[in-house]
């Protein structure tokens, strides 16, 4: 526990120091990327005020540390591009993404893993090769081109769905309306998400069923007549989840911060769409911020899950212990 | 004997695009990068798949934009497994502290934040191709180097490993006369399902606007069809699906050969 907390941290602060030397230490002065393409044209009063308000004025260590101050006591400054405290901008964002990707995250796991276990049990031979190199491509198609297929299909020629935004602009909606609206503009975003991510978890469980299947543990729950529902319940899937759970715990950072693209095509207000905008506007300050935070929730999520699978796999519990 | 045939298939698929790649002057019918029709046009015998929003050629677009995928994919794998590879191997064969050290580095390279650290490395790089393909190198080897060290380990512990030692042969001979032959499958099957994550991390930027804008690739060309509203003009049908049809294509050669190249391990096949 204490190991994997050393750890995670040390990732944080080198991200943390990462993020402040990058737009220094490469080449193009991050004061000429803050002025914009014609600094020569701006009064020196103005340049002088940009300047200190990002402390570019100052020496580099003194730099760094009010970068911290600014960073720990959540004095993030304005955004130039949405004339907005960064703060209050990306605090918007973040509910967002983390409910697309955990609503991913639940329906691709129990669905993926549901099938995988179904087509590993009634498995017939002939179809496998179909099967392994179906998934395998559905699963590497661009998150991004799904995205605009569905929307366009979906969206724009059948008209059902939502193709813009994570809620209605102008509806008046309260209570249940308002909640049935945020679920009516899930529906397009987290589709596509699940669609690329559905097949590592159908492929995981069925090979874990599949191996599991012909153990010895199993055929001999058969011979003491165990109803089949409950051998394929309590004896087959019980130990197909050990590495299902090893991929939520793998991906889960993946999910997180994959959803920029998807964010994106939809224009849902999440982290992924504020990054996307700021990249666009040459937003460098809220890029940064938002490359913290995305990195900050993705290695929280790699942590909670990783706490949570030592838990899960006794083998791992043996491991600790020794 | 059938995984043979079907890393075939994926290796004429994968050499068509390389032809393609290579000949892209004498194939495109158009040069892409200069203004042919009017913009916004809809396919015809002039223009294949129509033309983009400043009237280029889209199908010499795509065309073109074999190079960029296919020199990023291929730059970026290579990069990668290389690292990989090498971390792997010192890591498996000596152990120790060298072990330790450098799987706390692949550690830690596998919990980094994969795209919001190519966003912001591509929002503060120069774009162009080969940082795109250098930096995709190297933020992705980890995962190369964890399998390459579980190998390694296993064939340390063979026994014709354990004679040519008791022999007297050199480490440095040992892992290039033997480890790395053993290692051969491993390797060519990350190396092929690398150059596929390349393509898509690659178009995936593009797409986000941060690849070279200049240059074309089958992301930007979707990239722009998605800022010129393609979706809401019925313009999506011969402007981006292609786009995106050409990178299935690739990843699913890919997909095939690293299918054949892992059939003689995998116990998918087996059970």
């Amino acid at each position: 526990m204490r190991k994997r907390i050393i750890h995670y941290s040390i990732l944080l602060a080198v991200i943390i120091v990462v993020n402040f030397f990058l737009p220094r230490l490469l080449p193009g002065s991050p004061v000429g990327t803050l002025l914009g393409d014609d600094p020569g044209s701006m009064p020196a009063e103005e340049k002088m005020g940009i300047l200190a308000a990002y402390h570019l004025d100052k020496p580099l260590w003194e730099q760094f540390l009010l970068y911290l101050k600014d960073l720990f006591t959540l004095n993030w400054g304005d955004s130039y591009s949405k004339r907005q405290p960064i703060f209050q901008l990306i605090g918007a964002g973040v509910g967002w993404t983390v409910l697309l990707a955990t609503a991913n995250l639940v329906i691709s796991s129990v669905v993926g893993t549901v099938l995988g276990a179904v087509s590993a049990m009634k498995r017939k031979k002939r179809h496998d090769l179909p099967i392994v190199l179906g998934t395998t491509m559905v699963s590497s198609l661009p998150s991004f081109w799904v995205a605009i297929f569905l929307v366009a299909i979906f969206g724009v020629r059948l008209g059902w769905f939502p193709i813009y935004g994570a809620y209605s602009m102008w509806g008046e909606h309260t209570g249940l309306a308002a909640v049935g609206d945020v679920l009516w503009h899930m529906v397009l975003p987290v589709t596509t998400m699940v669609i690329t991510s559905l097949m590592m978890f159908f492929t995981t469980s069925r090979f874990g069923v599949l191996n599991a299947i012909n153990q010895d543990y199993v055929r001999m729950a058969r011979m003491r007549g165990i109803p089949n529902h409950r051998i394929n319940l309590w004896y087959i899937m019980r130990n197909t989840m050990v590495p299902i759970f090893t991929i939520v715990m793998m991906d889960v950072g993946y999910l997180l911060s994959g959803s920029v693209l998807i964010e994106t095509v939809f224009s849902y207000p999440g982290l992924g769409t504020l990054m996307y905008s700021a990249v666009s506007a040459r937003d460098y300050p809220l890029i940064q911020y938002c490359f913290l935070l995305s990195s900050f929730v993705t290695i929280l999520a790699l942590f909670l899950a990783d706490t949570l699978y030592h838990k899960v796999d006794p083998l791992m519990e043996v491991a600790d212990a020794q | 004997m059938r995984s043979k045939q079907i890393g075939i298939i994926g290796l004429c698929m994968l050499g068509f695009m390389v032809l393609v790649a290579i000949f892209a002057p004498l194939i495109a019918p158009y040069d892409p990068f200069t203004v042919t029709g009017a913009p916004f046009e809809s396919p015809s015998g002039a223009h294949w798949l129509g033309t983009n929003d400043i009237g280029q050629d889209i199908f010499s677009e795509l065309v073109y934009g074999t190079r960029t995928s296919l020199v990023v994919g291929f730059l970026s794998a290579f990069i990668s497994t290389v690292i990989g590879v090498a971390a792997g191997v010192c890591s498996g064969w000596f152990g120790g502290w060298l072990d330790r050290l450098l799987m706390k580095v692949t550690t830690f390279f596998i919990t980094i934040p994969f795209v919001p650290s190519l966003i912001i490395l591509a929002v503060f790089v120069e774009p162009s191709m080969w940082a795109t393909a250098i930096i995709l190198g190297v933020m992705s080897w980890s995962s190369v180097a964890r399998l390459v060290r579980s190998e390694t380990m296993q064939i340390k512990t063979k026994e014709y490993i354990t004679t040519i030692r008791a022999m007297g042969a050199s480490s440095f001979y040992i892992i290039t006369h033997h480890v790395i032959k053993e290692l051969m499958p491993v390797i060519l099957y990350r190396f092929s399902d690398r150059i596929k994550s390349g393509i898509l991390s690659e178009s995936s930027l593009a797409f986000l606007g941060l690849g070279d804008t200049i240059s074309k690739s089958w992301g930007s060309i979707i990239y722009y069809a998605q800022n010129k509203n393609a979706l809401l003009t019925g313009a999506w049908v011969w402007w981006i699906i292609p786009a995106g049809a050409c990178i299935c294509f690739v990843c699913f050669a890919l997909i095939l050969i690293s299918y054949s190249s892992e059939a003689k391990k995998d116990i998918r096949n087996e059970v």
